[in-house]
């Protein structure tokens, strides 16, 4: 699948490769880009052939620093705006894909590039990444679900204080609050990340949909519910 | 400054700043200390100068609880004296708060931190709530549900259930508090967050606050509506065309919360 400019698109041995390519801005994140990735991302879930994708940032600076400030103050009113957001609805869509998601971070991971990453499952870092959510500074607040997807991940109050500060977090200090799972010197992640992809690759694709499924949509449901919804997964996936 | 006697209120420069004010006692707290922090509450909420509020104790303690021995609390429908709630208002504060830590912090008083959005403590403190091993109650001002919330069912049970106290590095860990720091730091630490707090758009702060906590309530797909709601709302707003100009412009932001 190719044709895009922001965005690159590879598939090898089930495994897809998403790579930001704006690295001259830092690959911040521009309406062509939102525009691309929601193709790629359909394209992602729609394939059986995909049973895990990655996310990195091109360049070697950052995964991806924003959004691109240049193109705000031109959008269209609020009501139209607001209607738009939800016709071509980018992070409802990446949040339903069904294969697991896993993050290569390195460089600035800041505003909207946080909001990418919360929307994988996994998120892996080098040990020079800085996170940040300057958008209280600006008069806004995250767009991309990060008032949702980061209290989910790291707690209440660890994303209040991130929101509030704008304050910066080093690896270290991002792994200590869970916003990561891992962090490894530089010239390890992107093995890391394949070698848990190809892990994943070797199991059933019915185990590991029916698991991401039963824990996302589990955490959304009262614990009864989540109870029941493992028990339909089950017996489904399930063949002793 | 308003004139109350169970704490001090004072505000400046954006931050309102409550200090809890009955150190004789550890600050515990007793109806007059929760009539005035409920004032002080609603005062806040109907001033746009407050940007972020910050709470405190005065003397070595930050709060060691309800006031029993001073006990005149508020008749409840069955007819039982109940004690006054203050982490209610607390927890409906519009702006910011962060809760600085100076000592120990029990029972009512550890409800009213958990009500803040922040907390920063001391390394001394210690943290518990003392309601089934000294009076066979339960927690009462949002303790059983805020506790568990923040810092997982086990740890929460463990400390509810068994009446144990636990030290601050131990709260750190469990994720109880967001730092803790010395004695001598506290007030310059917690000071410059408020001021870093201070400096952003107030709006912002409070729909960042309110997305967060509200959001936390919904299914995942309603929370996002619920963001991308109070976003556009902040479209529509002076502080956000200042804020992208400023950042453009290379300068700090002057906002007017509006």
């Amino acid at each position: 699948m190719g044709g895009f400019q922001t965005v690159i698109y590879e598939k090898r041995d089930n495994i897809a490769y998403v790579a930001l390519n704006r690295p001259e801005v830092l690959n911040s994140y521009n309406i062509q880009m939102r525009d691309e990735l929601y193709q790629v991302l359909g394209a992602i879930k729609d394939d059986p052939d995909v049973m895990v994708a990655i996310f990195k940032g091109a360049g070697e600076k950052a995964f991806c620093a924003g959004a691109d400030l240049s193109e705000f103050l031109t959008a269209p009113s609020p009501i139209i705006a607001r209607q738009v957001r939800w016709e071509r609805d980018i992070w409802g869509l990446f949040l339903s894909i069904p294969q697991p998601l896993i993050a290569a971070l390195h460089g600035y991971v800041l505003g909207s590039g946080i909001e990418i990453a919360l929307c994988c499952d996994i998120r892996v870092a080098s040990d020079n990444t800085q996170f940040g959510l300057p958008e209280v500074g600006l008069g806004i607040i995250p767009a991309a679900g990060a008032t949702q997807t980061l209290p989910r991940t790291v707690g209440e109050a660890k994303a209040l204080e991130m929101l509030f500060t704008g304050n910066w977090l080093g690896a270290s200090e991002a792994y200590q609050i869970g916003l990561v799972n891992r962090v490894v010197p530089k010239d390890k992640l992107l093995p890391t990340v394949e070698g848990m992809a190809k892990k994943v690759v070797s199991y059933s694709p019915m185990a590991v949909r029916g698991a991401k499924q039963a824990i996302v949509r589990g955490l959304d449901l009262p614990f009864a519910q989540g109870l029941e919804l493992e028990k339909r997964l089950a017996s489904v996936v399930n063949r002793w | 400054m308003l004139a109350y006697e169970a704490i001090i209120y004072h505000q400046e420069s954006r931050i309102g700043a409550i200090i809890l004010n009955r150190p004789e006692s550890g600050n515990a707290i007793n109806a007059q200390l929760a009539e005035e922090l409920n004032d002080v509450c609603s005062k806040i909420n109907r001033d746009d100068d407050v940007v972020v509020v910050t709470i405190t104790g005065a003397g070595g303690a930050f709060s060691i609880g309800t006031d029993w021995s001073e006990f005149s609390g508020v008749i409840s429908g069955e007819g039982r004296k109940v004690p006054r709630s203050v982490a209610t208002a607390v927890a409906k504060l519009n702006p910011p708060v962060i809760a600085a830590i100076n000592g120990d912090v029990l029972g009512q008083g550890l409800e009213l931190a958990l009500a803040c959005d922040l907390r920063v403590a001391v390394n001394i403190a210690h943290f518990g709530f003392p309601h089934i091993t000294e009076n066979a109650v339960i927690p009462q001002d949002g303790g059983t549900q805020r506790l568990p919330r923040l810092v997982g069912k086990s740890k929460a049970t463990e400390m509810i259930l068994l009446g144990e106290f636990i030290d601050a590095p131990e709260a750190y860990r469990i994720g109880l508090v967001n730092k803790i720091v010395s004695l001598k730091e506290l007030i310059p630490v917690v000071t410059d967050m408020a001021q870093a707090m201070a400096s952003k758009s107030p709006l912002a702060l409070k729909y960042a606050k309110e997305a967060i906590h509200k959001g936390l309530e919904l299914t995942l797909q309603q929370a996002l509506h619920l963001e991308a709601d109070l976003y556009m709302l902040l479209q529509t707003t002076d502080d956000r065309i200042e804020g992208i100009r400023a950042f453009r412009e290379k300068r700090t932001p002057r906002f007017k919360g509006k």
